[in-house]
């Protein structure tokens, strides 16, 4: 069948009502996410997993990716409103759309937002649509020694993105890949790091350690008294920008989509590197850079469009090679995984229903992304006037239900709870915890694969270098590593460590 | 190369990465008293996790390269994380003094998760009304310094209508523990 045979497949599945509805659900969810906060994407998505166990594979990937991408036009409203990233690819936002909010362009600047977002993840979509397919045919030759050397590319290029340093990413991912080792060991049945809890036999779910650390550790870290509750609300009328501003903002939305799609495809935060890039090359190109931070749109019209660009630039290793760029796309995987389907070149072939669906539904979700966040705006700032202090109680409530219900174990929410603190711990020392989601998730197939190689090659470690794509993969592997050490030793401050300066809100030079 | 030779020569990186620290520290000492920063305590933590690991893996069977054990990959990834970690100490000197560290947090992240602890210790004997209830009251009246009527009719309006709703529109019930005559 033909992309477009396909797609038209993926329509009829996304305008199922009991699939719209979950997109629609997601939308709303995810806009809520991106607004409050405190409760990033990935807390959003993590708290609300265990509900999706009882819908079908398509509902249930429809419903979470409408949060993943809610959140990033959801995240803009704070931003621009209150100078309060919802969430972390909304720090740029801040900078000009708040300034724009002081002048009485509070509406203009969110419905930019809103529309840059919905251009970039309509052509993010549009390029998924195109390009998916074809790489999974690609990745339908990969054994497992590629298999191999693509995690360990995986695992090292979200290290060299990263804005902390290279040691401390790929400590997080061996810690991910040491708790993805408790349990039964499928091919010899050994129990590991079990210590007859019967409970660790099935290993260490995705949902108790990414609730604990994202959506438990947030809390730990946000004391009620950091949370501000001053609300700028704008009214309707004020939402369309003038024929100027718009005028100002169709570069910057092109050039943000573009390129937040192509960072998207990179293991990483790239829907937080994107929005940075943007903002450094919109105000690089503009004629007038000294408007930037005193309200000029393009720095909110760039950045936006790039970290929607980013989100759904994501979805492409995820969904052809099954290759999680980051913690969002591996908790989408495990999504995948519990209702027995495995992302990758056989999701195509083998599920086109879900997959074409989840295309098709990332369409409607943008056109309905665009309609409830430009008039719904008033609504979705009051969920701003809750105060924290009754509101982080229930997000707990629901961690507590969202783990316990998944197998009904109270082990995994003591898991929950001690991944909790060690977020919090870990956040205190300024060790990220998203790596070491994403090697929980790639651990039991990284280690699959690993040992059939050996067994494959009767344990010559040649075999990595003797197949063309692995090489090439491992090659690309001591580049990145070669880069890194040089950064390193010239201890040059190269655009990571600016991006982290800019992330930490110290000055750049 | 055998698993053993593997293991080997990770525990001798580790030897040797352990006497450069010493050596800097030494030649620190030299100039400046030593002063303890963030990164040793994070980095000497997953150093004595992994050592941790180890001790606690000895049964597991590391095999042999063409057919590796269930212990191989388990420490091979527990001696990169002791020496991602002695990387971090080595590099410690450029994070802030762990004296610097800001606390102020602690006691809203402790008796929150404490709250927490208690609730889920008492969850299944108890039920989803009773320890939530109690642990939306604690975290409202408690720590957040709620006033008591405000935060006792959020805590029971709130759990019974989570309850009402898992129970009756989603199907899915809630673990009744005492009250398990109320369905």
């Amino acid at each position: 069948m033909s992309t477009f045979a396909n797609l038209w497949l993926g329509f009829q599945v996304a305008f199922q009502p009991g699939v719209l509805w979950y997109a629609f659900l997601g939308c709303v969810v995810g806009t809520l996410v991106g607004v409050l906060p405190g409760i990033g994407p990935l807390s959003g998505i993590s708290i609300l997993l265990p509900i999706t166990f009882g819908l079908d594979a398509t509902k249930a990937i429809i419903m979470l990716a409408g949060i993943y991408y809610g959140s990033q036009y959801g995240g803009s409203t704070t931003s621009i409103l209150m100078r309060i990233p919802g969430e972390a690819s909304s720090v740029m936002t801040c900078i000009d759309g708040y300034a724009m909010a002081q002048k009485g362009r509070a509406g203009a600047a969110l419905c930019i937002a809103a529309v840059g977002s919905f251009v970039a993840g309509t052509f993010g979509v549009l390029v998924l649509t195109l390009i998916a397919p074809p790489l999974a045919n690609f990745a339908l030759r990969f054994g497992p020694p590629e298999y191999t050397a693509l995690l360990v590319l995986g695992l090292i290029f979200l290290a060299y993105m990263s804005s902390t340093s290279l040691p401390r990413t790929l400590l997080m991912a061996c810690v991910g890949l040491l708790l993805g080792a408790i349990g039964i060991d499928n091919m010899t049945g050994h129990f590991r790091y079990s210590f007859d809890i019967a409970e660790l036999g099935d290993g260490i779910g995705i949902v108790p350690v990414a609730v604990g650390l994202f959506g438990l550790g947030e809390i730990l870290s946000t004391p009620s008294a950091t949370v501000t509750g001053k609300v700028l609300t704008p009214k309707l009328r004020e939402l369309l920008p003038t024929r100027r501003e718009w005028r100002e903002s169709v570069m910057p939305i092109g050039r943000g989509t573009v390129l937040g799609f192509l960072v998207g495809l990179t293991p990483g935060s790239a829907h937080i590197i994107s929005s940075f890039l943007s903002y450094a090359v919109e105000r690089r190109v503009s004629k007038h850079p000294e408007e930037f931070g005193k309200g000029a749109i393009a720095g909110v019209a760039g950045p936006e469009s790039a970290n929607n660009a980013a989100s759904t630039g994501a979805f492409v290793p995820m969904l052809a090679l099954g290759l999680p760029t980051g913690p969002i796309t591996a908790v989408l995987i495990a999504a995948l995984t519990v209702h027995g389907i495995g992302a990758g070149p056989q999701l195509v072939t083998e599920h086109p229903d879900v997959f074409w669906g989840f295309v098709a539904s990332m369409y409607v979700g943008n056109l309905m992304l665009l309609a409830l966040n430009l008039p719904l705006v008033g609504l979705f700032v009051n969920v701003l006037r809750i105060p924290y202090g009754y509101l982080y109680p229930l997000v707990i409530m629901f961690c507590v239900i969202g783990v316990y219900e998944v197998n009904n174990s109270i082990v995994d929410v003591w898991i929950m709870l001690i991944m909790g603190i060690l977020g919090y711990a870990l956040r205190k020392f300024g060790l990220d915890p998203a790596p070491l989601v994403l090697g929980l998730v790639i651990s039991p197939t990284f280690e699959l694969s690993l040992r059939q190689s050996l067994i494959m090659s009767n344990g010559d470690w040649l075999i990595f270098f003797q197949r063309p794509i692995a090489v090439t993969l491992l090659v690309a592997c001591a580049v990145l590593l070669g880069l890194a050490a040089l950064s390193m030793v010239s201890r040059r401050k190269d655009w990571r460590a600016k991006l982290a300066e800019a992330e930490a809100g110290e000055p750049t030079s | 190369m055998t698993p053993e030779f593997v293991c080997y020569r990770l525990l001798l990186a580790i030897r040797y990465s352990l006497f450069a620290i010493r050596y800097s520290l030494l030649t620190y000492r030299g100039t400046n008293s030593v002063q303890l920063r963030v990164d040793h305590v994070a980095g000497g933590a997953f150093v004595a996790f992994g050592i941790l690991v180890f001790a606690v893996s000895g049964d597991l069977p590391v095999g042999r390269l063409s057919m590796p054990g269930a212990g191989m990959m388990p420490k091979l990834v527990t001696g990169l994380m002791i020496l991602f970690g002695l990387a971090i100490v080595a590099r410690a000197n450029e994070s802030a003094p762990f004296a610097e560290l800001a606390w102020s947090d602690v006691r809203h992240a402790g008796a929150t998760a404490a709250i927490t602890a208690a609730a889920v210790a008492g969850y299944e004997r108890l039920g989803f009304l009773v320890t939530m209830a109690l642990m939306l009251f604690a975290l409202t009246a408690g720590v957040e310094r709620k006033p008591v009527p405000h935060a006792a009719l959020f805590s029971v309006g709130v759990t019974a209508l989570t309850y009402a709703l898992f129970t009756y529109a989603l199907k899915s019930p809630l673990e009744p523990g005492i009250l398990g005559f109320w369905q």
